[in-house]
């Protein structure tokens, strides 16, 4: 497959997904809440591409994309949303703390900030580990960089040129509230102030660009570790948690989903989307099936592993 | 109809008169000015009392703490809120070496009156970080005022109380699942001048139930359900205040009783219960009759899944389990609530947050 393909499969798996879960959803039997990825896989699954397991990846609650992008596997993700025995975690974490240790997935928040320092910790660990060359990357979304831990880490990236990259998706929302209501700064002159690199990609369905981009970079840095941020600029099509667009709220405008949607490849490459979805799809349905015929999880799960 | 309060519409009403009495109150916190608007306790305040007054605040909870400790030195009334008290764990430095401790460490030449207001979530898979019940955590610490309004009413009269009268920090822990209770508009059991104060819920004299929060709304669920089967005489007793329990009233009742139910919404160990034990051993050896009965969270972690989430939380058998073991000693031939009685309220609640 070449490369554009792969990556639009892997996109439009996580779409096919997402879209797999909305349709369930009602039926009430993923019974938690859902931060879902619609609108944001492109340059999840371009950034994912170049990196190995042993590439550690920490993320938020939104954390879907993410992890079958990085290699997780669909079934125990389903069965996990399910909450089946059968799931990633027992059933015990549910959509908001996703991860896949053996493809380099540590454990996902739902306290906003939270990773920040558990990423330097990670990249310290590979620092001085001189054997390997790993790197650790960090995904949050613009919001979370409100939190004074951001900074902190920053600054003790910075110090130490640990080999972590921030991603930062912007999507301009920390749940309904806009990024004008709540920042007063830009991610790119903080990263100056801590002498650290800054890349911005600005638009997040470029998947080849950004793909193209981000390999260097990678490999750059796996000769010369050093702290990177990059500003994804995005979009998410729903409500912050759960199913529904959301734009009757009177916070956003539909024209502004429209401007993104219109452009989204992953609506208009019909081409790629008949060749690969029905695949997919059956994928999924076996993945579902996976889900809905495991046992929930086992009583004595409750108090196991509490320490 | 019209004798009708759920529970978010009080704590609506207490912070609009928070902002209409006293001219120095501020709201502020996530999600304060959006269209959910806490749950719509804070609907509509902002366009009312204007942006300066009603506000939505980066994601910095702990600066955001510390503003509250300097804009009530600074003469203001701070109401900060958290859609979930995990969201408090980032904030516990400055609740508890600053907040907590500026009245005594400097003599008493200041006081930081404030109100935080933080939801704890329950059910619906609200996992690991969105559903933690930290009363105990923040009634540890001298300093700190902690409160679990129950019902509308003790939202309404404890917060308006607060904003008008109270010159200590309050923390105030709301139940998710409260927000669409329905309550009696007319109820009066609590005491205007001392609102915080624990206060009888029923009165009975075969067994004493102290319950937090949701938990007191179980209780009485517990007590009616029983009511129709059997003839047990049940006292309950709203905590209110964790931190500052009315020990007299709590022990008055053991002592008529001599049974004893502690009903948290909490992991037991170091929690109300064992408060209450401490209680009771520091007073009088002999109060009860028979061993006394916790319920509380399991001691895990909350799991995601249904099914376990399910284990994790005390419900509505387990208190009439209780009732009927401390009262009778056994459970044989006693009608048992069904899974359908039990879960009623946690199958109809969806969300999303
Ligand atoms: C410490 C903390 N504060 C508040 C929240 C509530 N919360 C959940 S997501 C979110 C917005 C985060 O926005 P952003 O970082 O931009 O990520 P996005 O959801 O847009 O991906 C907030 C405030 C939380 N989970 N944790």
């Amino acid at each position: 497959m070449q490369l554009y393909e792969k990556l639009f499969y892997e996109a439009l798996k996580i779409r096919l997904l997402e879209e797999k879960i909305i349709e369930v959803y009602p039926e009430d039997k993923v019974e938690s809440p859902v931060h879902l990825s619609i609108g944001q896989e492109h340059h999840i699954v371009s950034i994912m591409e170049p990196l190995t397991n042993k590439d550690i990846v920490f993320t938020t609650y939104r954390s879907h994309a993410v992890y079958l992008a990085k290699g997780g596997d669909l079934k125990l993700m389903l069965a996990e949303l399910y909450g089946k025995q059968s799931g990633i975690s027992k059933g015990k974490s549910g959509s908001m703390h996703l991860c896949s240790p053996e493809h380099g997935m540590m454990g996902s928040s739902a306290i906003v900030g939270a990773i920040y320092s558990h990423s330097i910790g990670m990249a310290y660990a590979q620092k001085i580990d001189t054997s390997t060359n790993n790197i650790t990357l960090c995904i949050t979304g613009e919001g979370a960089t409100e939190e004074g831990v951001f900074c902190e880490t920053l600054n003790f990236a910075s110090l130490k040129q640990l080999p972590i990259i921030y991603i930062i998706e912007n999507n301009g929302l920390a749940i309904n509230i806009p990024i004008e209501v709540r920042q007063s700064y830009t991610i790119e002159k903080l990263a100056k102030a801590y002498n650290i690199e800054y890349h911005s990609y600005e638009d997040s369905f470029d998947m080849l660009t950004i793909n193209n981009k981000f390999s260097k970079l990678v490999t750059d840095m796996k000769k010369s570790p050093r702290p990177i941020i990059i500003e994804i600029h995005t979009y998410r099509y729903l409500e912050h948690v759960g199913i529904s667009m959301d734009y009757d709220k009177g916070y956003r405008t539909l024209n502004e989903y429209e401007a993104w949607y219109k452009r989204d490849p992953l609506v208009l490459n019909e081409t790629l989307i008949k060749r690969y979805k029905n695949k997919i799809i059956k994928d999924i349905d076996d993945a579902i099936n996976f889900a809905e015929n495991s046992p929930s999880s086992f009583k004595d799960e409750l108090l196991t592993d509490v320490y | 109809m019209n004798d009708i309060i759920i529970y978010k519409n009080a704590i609506k009403n207490s912070m609009h008169y928070a902002l209409e009495k006293n001219k120095n109150s501020i709201i502020y916190g996530i999600g304060v000015t959006d269209y959910i608007g806490i749950f719509g306790t804070t609907e509509g305040l902002e366009q009312e009392f204007g942006s300066d007054r009603v506000f939505d605040t980066p994601i910095s909870e702990d600066a955001m703490t510390g503003f509250a400790v300097g804009a009530s030195l600074g003469g203001l009334y701070p109401i900060h809120i958290h859609i979930r008290a995990d969201f408090l764990l980032l904030t516990m430095n400055q609740l508890i070496n600053s907040a907590a401790k500026y009245r005594y460490t400097y003599g008493g030449l200041f006081q930081t009156p404030m109100l935080i207001r933080a939801v704890i979530g329950r059910s619906w898979g609200q996992g690991a970080q969105h559903s933690q019940s930290l009363q105990s955590l923040f009634a540890h610490i001298p300093g700190l005022t902690v409160i679990m309004p129950s019902s509308a009413e003790a939202a309404e009269k404890c917060y308006k109380y607060a904003v008008m009268h109270y010159k200590n920090p309050v923390i105030s822990f709301e139940h998710r699942l409260l927000y669409d209770y329905k309550f009696n508009k007319n109820s009066s059991l609590i005491d205007q001048n001392n609102p915080f104060d624990s206060y009888l819920v029923e009165e009975g004299n075969d067994i004493t139930i102290v319950a937090s929060s949701i938990m007191v709304q179980e209780a009485i669920k517990a007590s009616d359900y029983i009511s129709k089967y059997e003839n047990i005489s049940i006292e309950i007793i709203d905590i209110n205040s964790v931190s500052h329990p009315n020990q007299t009233l709590i022990l008055n009742s053991i002592r008529k009783t001599g049974k004893l139910i502690v009903a948290d919404t909490s992991w037991l160990s170091h929690g109300l219960g064992a408060e209450i034990s401490r209680m009771i051993l520091e007073t009088d050896v002999t109060l009860l009759k028979k061993p006394m009965k916790n319920l509380g969270m399991a001691q895990a972690t909350c799991p995601t899944a249904k099914k376990l989430e399910y284990e994790f939380y005390p419900n509505l058998k387990d208190l009439v389990v209780s009732i009927y073991d401390l009262h009778f000693g056994t459970l044989k031939g006693k009608k048992i609530p069904s899974e359908e009685e039990i879960v009623y309220q946690y199958k109809y609640f969806k969300g999303p947050f």
